[in-house]
């Protein structure tokens, strides 16, 4: 047993460090140290960064042109892209449908897909939930109707998370009621631009339009976009979600907030209450035993051992972790986290925020939207169903 | 970064797992209760099973293993509840090795190492609480040694032990000593604790006493995150054990004609315990890990550690009680006696207040596992 990184993970871990200051805008990293407003520009900038540098897909084999980096190397850049107030890669191309098209997709869709995965030119959504359909995800209704060379897709995808933006969007479609609700469903690519697909923003709690409904009405899609065999969707759509193991957790981005969290304290006067504080240890000692099992996890990937099974854990403890950070940097701002000013979540705003500290100002926003993250990617509840289950046996 | 254990250590694991199982039986451990805590015959086990030397150094006849191989140990250990104090010869171990005159390390190290002598840390005062450095004991210069007045609580096994690691005032500041259970003024009272186990009040009159080091609250800060570490570990063994108890009557009480492992408000519950285990055994490791930092490093993780195996040793105890229903409650159950004794490990060396006191007090900018 052994703590340490080794000499070629720490210098590993100083090239990325390096590369990251050197080529992060600071205008976008100033946005994401301060919880502001991230234009689609923003992200599509920083996307195409790191395409061009080969790490967009940074999870990728070599085979299909990514870095071919071990789990620790990988943990190790995104922590150094969070540490660095980068944006979260927005997953969608390049860690969830990508995967998919690598393992189970033909030749010819690697070729057209991947590359412009990979440069960030493409951005993808996913169409996995819809209205009836959340922690029941089998129970899809949209259907594709095989009509000669193209699949004629009818139905609804909602909470499609910056779908405003999409170009192309992954969906998992009804082609058969035959069977088992997991026996019918497919796995398809559709082109946002073909007639018939519509979005219609949704408004959320904290104002701000981050998810979607997606409509598709008589929406032609061409066969040759069908990820592998008809009615197998199901069996992809689970490697895909194997594929989001420790990032789940985003520990990263969590030691980060700490950090923002006890600046935040400071600045309003309550890092000497010893009720705050103590607060604020709790949440310490609780991001360093995730760190420490997200750490646990990459060894026993690392060595070839059974993956812990501690998923589910994972996905539970850090979404727990994120609501509570954002909860007591509100709470630390207290009354003043209170005015609703839209345009101070605005870079540049140089308007004059209620106390006069207008960094608080995302601050509920941000609490009330980090309610989203015991409930997507499968509810915590969800979660707890899939720990019990490897507890009992 | 690497977590996986060694050959060395997954014997280890296997022999004093297979001993626990064989030779520590609920029965056993019932009789030993029974006769007031504390079986020098079972701790004799522990030094044939070589773990009593496991941290003495090689140079005084011990095996000089690490950190990592005492946490393998008292995890076997905390499965089985063992009530024998095999973490009071890791600590008494480092102790003296580290801090003691060459002398009174070749007299007491291969005896501890051997499982002859039992030496105890003998600490604990009525108006300390979990402070290590409030002591009113004191010590003066007697001819060419000293002599020791003192009144220590809860020592360990304490009217079995053989000689008691001793903080007391010595010129203006704690030094540490070392009085043997034969000297002159020496006085116990050995009680039972709620775990079934044994301790003794320590009354010191004028007594003889060896100074250890001068330095006495840097050995007892030592002395306290040796035995923290020691003491999450065995948590672990005794949380994983509790969880398996209470999955394994899960599967087999029937209630409304199922069995109550398929109800869903308490498989979340059982849920819930694993989380607490499995942050717990990450805190453990981390707490083993960094028993080789400095010191003041090394301090402040043995208090986060103790928080987050605070709380997991107290739901999990109180859930496994809950999940059984009334035989929960029974003495003839031995999920009780987990119960009881997480419960006390929690209060042991600090509980979860006073170390996430420690902790508030010295956070930093940054914080992680490495920071």
């Amino acid at each position: 047993m052994d703590l340490a990184f080794t000499p070629e993970e720490q210098a590993f871990r100083e090239e990325i460090r390096a590369w990251v200051r050197s080529n992060l805008p600071e205008d976008i990293a100033h946005k994401v140290r301060n919880a502001l407003r991230l234009s689609r520009d923003d992200l599509q900038r920083w996307a195409k960064i790191l395409g061009s540098r080969g790490w967009l897909g940074h999870g990728w084999p070599t085979a299909f042109g990514g870095p071919g980096w071990t789990a620790v190397q990988k943990h190790l850049f995104e922590e150094e892209c969070a540490l660095a107030c980068a944006p979260r890669v927005i997953p969608f191309g390049p860690v969830m449908v990508a995967p998919v098209i690598m393992a189970f997709g033909n030749a010819e869709q690697q070729q057209r897909f991947l590359p412009g995965i990979a440069s960030g030119e493409v951005w993808w959504s996913q169409g996995y939930s819809e209205p009836g359909s959340g922690s029941d995800l089998a129970s899809v209704k949209t259907r594709a109707e095989r009509q000669g060379d193209h699949y004629l897709v009818n139905g609804q995808k909602t909470w499609t998370t910056l779908g405003q933006y999409g170009e192309w969007i992954f969906c998992l479609v009804r082609t058969s009621t035959e069977g088992k609700p997991q026996t019918g469903i497919s796995f398809l690519l559709i082109d946002m631009k073909s007639p018939g697909v519509s979005v219609r923003p949704i408004k959320l709690l904290d104002g701000e339009c981050e998810v979607n409904e997606v409509f598709f009405d008589d929406v032609k899609v061409p066969v040759e976009n069908l990820i592998g065999e008809e009615n197998q969707g199901w069996t992809y759509a689970k490697h895909l979600l194997s594929h989001e193991r420790t990032n789940i957790a985003d520990v990263n981005r969590s030691k980060r907030e700490l950090e923002r969290l006890k600046r935040i304290a400071k600045a309003e006067g309550v890092w000497e209450d010893q009720r705050f504080r103590d607060q604020i240890a709790l949440l310490e000692i609780d991001v360093i035993a995730l760190e420490m099992m997200v750490l646990r996890v990459l060894s026993a990937e690392t060595s070839g051992k059974n993956p812990l099974d501690i998923a589910g854990l994972l996905k539970i403890k850090g979404s727990e972790i994120q609501q509570r950070y954002s909860e007591l940097m509100m709470l630390a701002a207290g009354p003043f986290s209170l005015p609703f000013i839209e345009e101070a979540m605005e870079a540049g705003w140089q308007g004059d925020f209620p106390g006069g500290e207008a960094a608080n100002a995302p601050l509920a926003s941000t609490y009330f939207n980090m309610r989203k993250t015991t409930i997507y990617g499968g509810s915590n509840e969800v979660q707890r169903n899939i720990v019990a289950q490897t507890v009992f046996g | 970064m690497d977590f996986n254990f060694s050959e060395d250590q997954q014997q280890l694991r296997d022999a004093v797992r297979r001993w626990v199982s064989k030779a520590y039986t609920f029965e056993r451990r019932r009789e030993i209760v029974a006769e007031g805590g504390f079986s020098r015959a079972a701790y004799n086990e522990l030094a044939e099973l070589g773990l009593t030397a496991l941290a003495v150094p090689e140079a005084h006849g011990g095996l000089g293993q690490g950190p990592i191989d005492v946490m393998v140990a008292m995890e076997e250990l905390g499965r089985g509840i063992v009530l024998e104090p095999l973490a009071q010869a890791v600590v008494a171990s480092a102790v003296l090795s580290q801090y003691a005159p060459a002398d009174a390390q070749a007299q007491w190290l291969p005896k501890i190492a051997g499982g002859e002598a039992l030496v105890v840390l003998a600490h604990q005062e009525r108006k300390a609480r979990h402070r290590l450095d409030v002591c009113s004991a004191t010590a003066t210069a007697s001819g060419t040694g000293h002599v020791v007045n003192a009144h220590k609580s809860l020592v360990p096994v304490g009217d079995h032990a053989d000689a008691f690691l001793v903080p007391a005032q010595l010129n203006g500041q704690i030094a540490l000593f070392l009085v043997e259970r034969g000297a002159s003024g020496v006085a116990l009272r050995g009680y039972g604790t709620q775990d079934g186990g044994r301790a003794a009040e320590l009354q010191c009159t004028n007594t003889p006493a060896t100074l250890l080091t001068q330095h006495g609250l840097t050995a007892l800060t030592l002395a306290s995150d040796v035995a923290n570490a020691a003491l999450c570990a065995e948590a672990v063994g005794a949380m994983e054990q509790t969880l398996h108890i209470t999955v394994d009557y899960m599967n087999q009480r029937k209630q409304f004609g199922v069995v109550i492992a398929s109800f869903q408000a308490l498989r979340h519950r059982v849920a819930d315990m694993k989380m607490q285990l499995e942050l717990a055994r990450s805190m453990s490791y981390y707490a083993s890990l960094k028993m080789t930092a400095p010191a003041a490093e090394r301090h402040l993780a043995m208090a986060r550690a103790r928080v987050q195996l605070g709380q997991a040793m107290r739901f999990v105890g109180q859930q496994a009680v809950q999940l059984h229903g009334g035989i929960g409650v029974t003495d003839e159950y031995i999920v009780s006696h987990y119960f009881k004794r997480l419960t006390q490990l929690e209060m042991t060396f600090g509980d979860s207040l006073h170390h996430l006191g420690e902790v508030s007090a010295g956070m930093q900018e940054t914080a992680g596992v490495f920071a």
